[in-house]
């Protein structure tokens, strides 16, 4: 979204009427220019280009610099060819007539076609790019068209004495089956250093995303900063429960003979953990429904089974009452689920999903609707429910 | 700084113009408006101007494809300039500093187009010390910007290192205020 003002420098001479490029050079050019045209006024609104012609009888600029779009394609017409393309007048009548742009806060830049061969030897060339750099003038180059010997390095001199901080680029082109255009939208003279024309080229196969998360901060800081926050603290919590799993892996005695168990019945074990784990301080209630919390994202059976064997192990250091009510839950949990397999998922996911709603915040388990809610949840198998809504009825009471 | 001045506003107006006018201009500087033309980009315009970098010989303003610098300053209110301190290394300082008042958005092109309001050579000697160079005072009375067109250097070479550029002045209607409160005094 820079604000320019940009000279382009058509070459019309004789080499264009070639038909390497499809339908003929000129014409691909012209392409290539209404493109150009199109990006620099929708990347911003107050930017303004301008034409001049750099074969024929001489130099002629078609427009000066201007934000109006008709104006550019309508003067694209009737172009014809002819002559010899003289690019040192052309570059420096495009400077004069940037110089007396009508915005003096907009940026001066100039897009060269050099389709045919450049007769100026490399110092003039040079001298030239030196005047560009004091004025501080960005020349982009599109050289396509005649290879001539010779002509590649005069335009990468060229380049190298305008070059300021790299806002002056140079595309080579050679003749193919692409059509220039489609070649020049992945470069950067549409691109313009990385930033703008992201708009215009959503159509192409280049997606411009130089943010993460793919916003913009600067049209939408408060978006970008929500996903930024919630990532970091993603990130902690992951994090947390990493550090935490390496502490207990080192004294996981117990908990190693009861995850080896609880492989086969993670259903059961999340139930039993649940319980004992609230049942015993809040810190570890806390640390409990975060790896619940975790588990629910990831929503994969495995992962609950490594975060419930965290838990228990974590259970264990912490109370060895406890521990020993946790193996004789586990003991029956998994004579429930050895017949019931079918059962204790499902009671896993309401004991599970009623715990967690006991949990939460604003939601009060003795409320008419909540407990119609755990009622139906319940009413699915209710033999076997007896034991958890004990277990979790002095929770509930705790709460 | 200039409430030094006393009932002499009226009289004298040369001598106290040099006593008022020693009020360093960097903070009338509009700094959004600053520019400076082959610069190198490391080594900017802002060493040069803003205080505490331009009393650090170390930090200068670089030319970049050759030797002429073109350093455009404006400035929040209208202002008188008096004198001029340039300070530079005694090989790569400046030589030849021709200065344009109220001229905007000129370029190396039109420099010569027309003649400067003032033009001041330095010595090695000068450059080196950095001391302040009266200018013709009477050319700058209602300076808005000015453009410092830096021409060659010293010894000649390809790139021109200035230290340190300040300007010293009085601001026009700040001075006018103080008038009247003496006035009113009588």
């Amino acid at each position: 979204m820079v604000l320019e003002a940009t000279m382009i420098c058509i070459d019309n001479s004789e080499w264009m009427r070639n038909g390497d490029y499809t339908p003929s050079r000129f014409q691909a050019q012209a392409d290539a220019v209404n493109l150009i045209c199109g990006a620099k006024t929708q990347s911003n609104p107050e930017n303004t280009v301008g034409i001049l012609t750099m074969a024929g009888k001489g130099v002629r600029v078609l427009t000066t610099p201007t934000t109006d779009l008709g104006k550019l394609l309508a003067c694209m017409h009737g172009l014809e060819m002819g002559g010899e393309m003289n690019i040192a007048s052309a570059i420096q009548i495009a400077q004069l007539a940037l110089k007396h742009r009508q915005n003096k806060n907009q940026r001066q830049r100039i897009i060269v076609f050099a389709g045919s061969p450049i007769k100026y030897d490399k110092k003039m060339l040079e001298s030239i790019g030196k005047k560009l750099k004091k004025s501080s003038v960005s020349l982009d180059i599109v050289d396509f068209g005649e290879e001539d010997e010779g002509k590649p390095e005069k335009l990468e001199a060229l380049l190298t004495a305008v070059n300021n901080n790299d806002s002056s680029h140079i595309v080579h082109i050679p003749p193919g089956p692409n059509a220039l255009s489609d070649v020049l939208i992945s470069t950067p003279v549409f691109t313009g250093d990385g930033e703008g024309g992201s708009g215009f080229v959503a159509a192409g196969p280049v997606a411009v995303s130089d943010f993460d998360f793919g916003v913009d901060p600067n049209i939408d800081p408060e978006l970008a900063l929500a996903l930024r926050v919630s990532m970091e603290e993603e990130r902690a919590r992951q994090e947390a429960a990493a550090k935490r799993a390496a502490e207990e892996g080192s004294s996981q005695n117990k908990g190693d003979e009861q995850s080896s168990k609880s492989q086969d019945t993670t259903m059961a074990d999340t139930t039993g953990a649940t319980a004992a784990t609230d049942a015993a301080e809040p810190m570890s209630e806390v640390d409990a429904l975060l790896q619940q919390a975790i588990a629910l994202s990831m929503q994969t059976p495995a992962s609950d089974s490594a975060v419930r064997d965290t838990d228990m192990s974590e259970a264990n250091n912490e109370d060895q009452d406890l521990a020993a009510a946790l193996q004789m839950s586990m003991q029956e949990g998994e004579k429930d689920s050895s017949g019931q397999m079918d059962m204790s998922e499902v009671l896993e996911d309401q004991a599970f999903v009623s715990s967690v709603l006991a949990s939460l915040p604003g939601v009060d388990p003795n409320d008419p609707s909540v407990k119609d809610l755990l009622a139906s949840l319940h009413g699915k198998s209710e033999s076997a429910d007896q034991k958890k809504d004990e277990e979790k009825a002095p929770k509930d009471d705790e709460k | 700084m200039s409430s030094t001045a006393t009932a002499t506003a009226t009289a004298a107006p040369t001598a106290s113009a040099i006593q008022r006018s020693q009020v360093d201009l960097v903070d009338f500087i509009d700094w959004s408006g600053v520019e400076c033309l082959n610069q190198n980009s490391a080594h900017s315009i802002a060493n040069a101007l803003k205080q505490g970098y331009r009393e650090d010989d170390g930090l200068n303003v670089e030319s970049d494809a050759d030797e002429q610098l073109l350093v455009y300053i404006p400035f929040l209110q209208v202002v008188k300039l008096h004198s001029l301190a340039v300070k530079g290394p005694e090989e790569e300082g400046p030589k030849t500093v021709k200065l344009y008042s109220n001229r905007e958005h000129m370029g190396f092109s039109n420099v010569n187009d027309f003649p400067p309001s003032d033009t001041v050579e330095f010595s090695a000697e000068n450059i080196q010390a950095g001391k302040p160079v009266v200018l013709k005072y009477v050319k700058f009375q209602n300076v808005r910007s000015v453009t410092i067109f830096i021409e060659d250097n010293q010894s000649g070479g390809d790139v021109t290192k200035v230290q340190k550029i300040a300007f010293f002045g009085t601001t026009v209607e700040t001075t006018d205020m103080k008038g009247l409160k003496k006035i009113e005094d009588h």
